[in-house]
């Protein structure tokens, strides 16, 4: 699917695309380059190690306190919760969506969207409520749960389009040679729409480790994600290379990721009503 | 055509039910609220519409959903145009296009609190690479007291974060053309423009429409971003929508945080029932024309 005839070929045309590109790089490269300078600097007065100097104290200090590294762990474990919870969720409903039409669908459709784009300020004041009858405070559960409202509704977009990808004639065949439909999902759909499934869950981990407002609301005292832990760091005299130490951090799980799906991140956004 | 089946309707109760509950009963909530005068969760007085009543009467909530409105579209001005421009490029860049796809993705990975922190540490005229840039380039920057400042600093910050997002929707919308249509177009003579207009376009409207409405909604509630990097100011020059509430909900005005957000909640609907009427009278019109 190598797509575009390349009609302006000539020097001065490949010269302009050459810079234009690089420019991007630079516009998106130049605050990561900043970020991880500082990170490797030292920015507040230690003794013996003056200010400004190259330094790996920031990245020892992370491993020296005991908050930032739970945090670290805490924010993986209700990411991990949040993209299965989301995954399992979505799949059947996003099968439902490419395979039938019923009383409804388009209504359903409209409330995931409404959800999709709600702010999470608005909602955050009752879900505190709510989740502390349910004691879900505090805990990353209650996070992996509620990060599911924006979750669910871009994993059904993307997966339904990957599963409208796959011919009708799996679902016949397989319910002909007697497939449960767990026994389906599992053993055929699942393997069929990998790519997908890979997307989807890049995207659900995005937008739920970037989150801060519901993260914020939802750890009071303890269970807090890296974002809130970067948050405590703030202070009188901010340490401002540990912050970045920390941002740098938080920034690997998703570099991984985004080289995971690579090929395939671009696939797999196109819309049904 | 897909079948019709009602029992469709079993696959989506899952996720329904962790919509309701992570959704739908807090909205019911919100909405109750909004009509109380709320000291502790306790001692609640019932106001009837007195919450709605300062809402609409005051000015500064035009002052701040007009500037809500202002930033969504200069944000929108930039990013869409750029988004798309981005992804035709990438298009005829080879294998190249993966590297700057996952580039694009990079900014997306940031957790939202630390995106002001790296901005602002990038303008610092002391040690940020283009803030010593600017006073190299004799450029008096003031993003604190300067309010046209602190705006080019948001825009800037936000096109980082989110042109990406859009780049990589319309690339996706653009993989989707068969090549055959570009060697048709070339057989006819068509200009590059006529190609854009007729072929590209209305392949990638439908996944652009979406992600005009994603950028639409999320710059329209910025939050965090713009909190941190001038507080609303100066003078309340970026006190947009949702700064409003963070404060009122800060403030453990709890009644009228409430009814800020059955106010916002009832702006989201009004706005996603726009885009899905115009998305399926779209639809509709694409049905009609015989391919």
């Amino acid at each position: 699917m190598s797509g575009a005839v390349d009609q302006s070929t000539s020097g001065g045309g490949r010269l302009m695309r050459a810079l234009a590109l690089a420019c991007l790089a630079v516009f998106i490269l130049v605050p990561l380059v900043q970020t991880v300078m500082l990170s490797f600097m030292n920015t507040i007065p230690r003794d013996g190690l003056e200010e400004g100097r190259f330094s790996l104290i920031n990245y020892l200090n992370i491993f020296c306190s005991e908050a930032l590294r739970s945090s670290i762990l805490n924010s993986i474990l209700y990411v991990i919760m949040n993209v299965g919870l989301t995954l399992l969720a979505a799949l059947p409903a996003a099968y439902a969506f490419s395979r039938f039409r019923f009383v409804g669908d388009r209504h359903i459709f409209f409330l995931l969207l409404a959800f999709r784009i709600t702010p999470p300020v608005v909602l955050s004041l009752p879900v505190f409520i709510l989740f502390a009858k349910f004691n879900l405070i505090n805990s990353p559960v209650g996070i992996a749960i509620v990060h599911c409202l924006f979750n669910i509704p871009i994993a059904i977009w993307i997966l339904e389009s990957f599963i409208s990808a796959v011919p009708r004639e799996l679902d016949e065949t397989a319910f002909l040679d007697g497939y449960s439909v767990p026994r389906f999902f599992l053993k055929l759909l699942v393997p069929a729409i990998a790519p997908g499934i890979g997307v989807a869950a890049f995207f659900c981990f995005v937008f739920s480790w970037v989150e801060v407002v519901f993260a914020r609301i939802l750890t009071v005292t303890a269970g807090k994600p890296i974002t809130m832990a970067i948050n405590g760091l703030f202070g009188f005299q901010t340490d401002i290379g540990l912050v970045m130490a920390m941002t740098v951090f938080s920034l690997v799980p998703g570099l991984v990721m985004i080289y995971f799906v690579r090929n395939h991140l671009a696939k797999g956004f196109v819309i049904r009503v | 055509m897909k079948p019709e089946d009602n029992r469709a309707w079993l696959f989506l109760v899952p996720a329904l039910a962790i919509l309701a509950f992570a959704g739908v009963v807090p909205l019911v909530a919100v909405f109750n609220y909004s009509f109380f005068d709320i000291f502790t969760l306790d001692s609640a007085f019932w106001i009837g519409g007195d919450w709605y009543q300062q809402i609409v009467g005051s000015q500064r909530f035009y002052a701040s959903l007009g500037r809500s409105l202002l930033f969504s579209f200069i944000v929108l001005s930039v990013q869409m145009p750029l988004g798309i421009g981005i992804a035709l490029l990438l298009r005829r860049t080879g294998r190249a296009s993966i590297v700057f796809l996952m580039l694009l993705a990079v900014p997306l990975v940031v957790p939202w609190n630390m995106i002001p922190t790296m901005w602002l540490s990038l303008i610092d005229p002391e040690s940020g690479l283009v803030g010593r840039a600017l006073v190299w380039m004799g450029l008096d920057f003031d993003y604190k007291f300067n309010a046209v400042h602190t705006w080019i600093v948001l825009v800037a910050m936000d096109s980082w974060h989110w042109t990406g997002l859009v780049a990589v929707l319309a690339y996706a919308g653009l993989s989707g053309i068969p090549s055959a249509y570009y060697r048709a177009a070339a057989i006819d003579g068509a200009s590059r423009y006529q190609v854009f207009r007729y072929i590209e376009l209305p392949k990638i409207a439908d996944v652009m429409f979406m992600a005009l409405l994603l950028r639409f909604m999320d710059s329209f509630m910025i939050y965090i971003e713009a909190f941190r990097i001038n507080a609303g100011g100066p003078n309340n020059a970026t006190t947009f929508l949702s700064l409003d509430l963070g404060e009122a909900i800060n403030g453990f005005s709890y009644g009228s945080a409430a009814a800020h957000s059955v106010v916002y909640f009832l702006m989201v609907l009004t706005i996603a029932w726009t885009f899905r009427t115009a998305m399926l009278r779209r639809q509709e019109g694409l049905t009609e024309v015989p391919a």
